[in-house]
């Protein structure tokens, strides 16, 4: 895969304060790559750095070989950006907004007209365009944001947060219209929200306290959720796989096993029947996916739980 | 691009009330003043008129005019930047493929279009006596060119202001705080021993009180460039500054 996006040891720090440390990633064409963190990790930094919005104090970016510090008019014309608040004018017109988005980022003027009439289409402004941006509901907003980000057909486009405060619904067409506009540019999404990596990303970095600590592609296999089990002393996996109800189950320590369960046993048949069977329950918690459990295991929760 | 900038500006602050808030407010003080000195004038024989009519009206009317200019400037700048700090919509300036330099030029003269109507209010009220008055019409014309040129001071510290800070009331507050520093620092002289007048020649009154009796020196003109160049630099020097801090 060719590599659109080179970061080579990029770090930002605001006085004596690290927000960001020692980044290296890539990313390729069409990929969408989802930088997951708590809040405070450094991930709205890393997106100001990769915009062109923030100078970074160590390292470098590269789109497309041309290095965004050094050359910053040329790299920025691949970029489309949505920050965690979409950036635009309440006097504005819809039309008139994505008018000025597009002439910001140089579009020639024969195709300003297809080109907002294309970029409203697939956000689903078509018969918004004489409104006034103020009265926009939320939802809206967020796609104004995403249409001004992609007006000039980027072909790195960051977004920031991009379901915040959405309900379910938008959410969900949000994420299908980003999987959409992966197959035109690469993606790099940011968000504290794991069901919407998961949801939308081919990979995932996780941020924490400034630095990368995970970096992997997403399987596409269904996670499969399980249940980890804490038994009484003495007790062996034979006596639990004796139970009904249970497809599979491995021992993962003393008295501790990771047990499947069939779809039509529930966690509270299967409490009852361990203790039916004179087994004593210790503990009963799900199973997570691998990527949830990959961040909770790096960001240090694990051990709190 | 800079026009781009430019009609945005300009396109926004004409559908907001403040521009004609501040319009409709400086004509009402401005038509009551020019009342005042006709009033005044034609009270007058002609043995106690001392300076001509056009004299009177450039250096009341138009002199209180650069007054006005001066508290509406900061108010019509705050926008500018400030305001776009605070919600976050300067990140798609900076994020756009756009020079610094241009996006301070765009929004200075998207200021100056907006400021120009308030500078030419004092010319409508005086040509409303062109028929009825001999009017010295270089004067007027020199008048308006200075009170131009001080409103075009005001909107580069007004803008500067603005780079300062996201909290609109601080950037108005800091750029009156500079333009009344600029228009006082000449009584600084009163109290030193000195007789070099540089106080005095840092105060913007000072040098449109000629272009208002109707000279036009050239020393006055770089004052001028010279200012509005300077606070400009600053500006572009302080949004580069927010890119590398």
């Amino acid at each position: 895969m060719e590599t659109l996006l080179r970061i080579t040891n990029l770090g930002r720090s605001f006085g004596s304060y690290s927000a960001l440390s020692e980044v290296n990633l890539s990313l390729g064409r069409g990929e969408v790559l989802g930088l997951l963190g708590p809040n405070g990790a450094g991930k709205t930094t890393c997106l100001r750095l990769l915009s062109g919005v923030l100078a970074p104090t160590t390292g470098r970016i590269e789109l497309h070989g041309i290095d965004l510090a050094k050359y910053p008019l040329k790299a920025k014309r691949q970029l489309g950006y949505l920050p965690e608040q979409p950036p635009l004018y309440p006097e504005l017109r819809v039309d008139e907004y994505l008018k000025f988005c597009a002439q910001l980022h140089r579009l020639p003027r024969r195709q300003l007209i297809t080109a907002i009439a294309e970029v409203k289409q697939r956000c689903g402004l078509e018969d918004s365009g004489q409104r006034l941006i103020g009265t926009l509901s939320k939802g809206f907003r967020q796609r104004l944001g995403i249409a001004q980000a992609i007006i000039h057909r980027p072909q790195l486009l960051i977004l920031d947060e991009p379901t915040e405060g959405l309900d379910p619904l938008q959410m969900r067409m949000l994420r299908k219209l980003i999987r959409e506009l992966a197959r035109e540019c690469s993606i790099i999404l940011a968000s504290h929200l794991l069901p919407e990596v998961q949801a939308v990303c081919d990979r995932v970095a996780i941020l924490y306290q400034g630095r990368i600590c995970f970096n992997d592609y997403l399987t596409t296999d269904q996670p499969i959720y399980g249940w980890r089990v804490r038994l009484g002393d003495g007790s062996t996996l034979m006596q639990l796989t004796a139970l009904s109800g249970i497809t599979g189950a491995v021992a993962i320590g003393e008295d501790r096993y990771r047990v499947l369960l069939d779809d039509h046993v529930d966690s509270a048949q299967f409490a009852q029947r361990v203790i039916r069977a004179g087994l004593q329950l210790r503990e009963l918690v799900p199973e997570r996916t691998d990527l949830e459990r990959a961040f909770f295991d790096l960001i240090g929760v694990e051990s709190e739980r | 691009m800079i026009d781009i900038l430019i009609r945005r500006e300009v396109r926004s602050a004409f559908v907001t009330s403040l521009p004609w808030i501040l319009l409709t407010g400086g004509q009402i003080i401005l038509a009551w003043i020019f009342l005042q000195v006709i009033e005044r004038f034609s009270g007058l024989e002609a043995a106690e008129r001392t300076v001509t009519l056009t004299q009177e009206l450039t250096l009341n009317v138009f002199g209180f005019a650069a007054i006005l200019i001066m508290f509406a400037a900061p108010l019509l700048a705050m926008r500018l930047l400030s305001s776009e700090f605070q919600d976050g919509r300067f990140d798609l300036i900076s994020a756009a493929p756009v020079r610094m330099i241009t996006v301070v030029l765009g929004k200075f003269i998207g200021l100056l279009i907006l400021i120009t109507p308030l500078c030419l209010l004092p010319l409508v009220n005086v040509l409303l006596l062109a028929y009825s008055a001999e009017l010295d019409y270089g004067q007027l014309a020199a008048a308006t060119l200075g009170l131009w040129l001080a409103a075009a001071l005001f909107a580069a510290v007004g803008l500067y202001a603005s780079s300062l800070t996201a909290q609109p009331g601080t950037a108005v507050f800091i750029a009156l705080s500079i333009l009344l520093l600029l228009s006082i620092i000449g009584r600084a002289e009163q109290f030193t021993a000195t007789t070099l007048s540089l106080f005095e020649w840092l105060t913007w009154n000072e040098h449109l009180f000629w272009f208002l009796i109707g000279t036009i020196r050239f020393s006055d003109l770089a004052y001028f460039g010279f200012f509005i160049l300077f606070f400009l630099l600053l500006t572009q020097r302080r949004l580069t500054n927010r890119y590398l801090q």
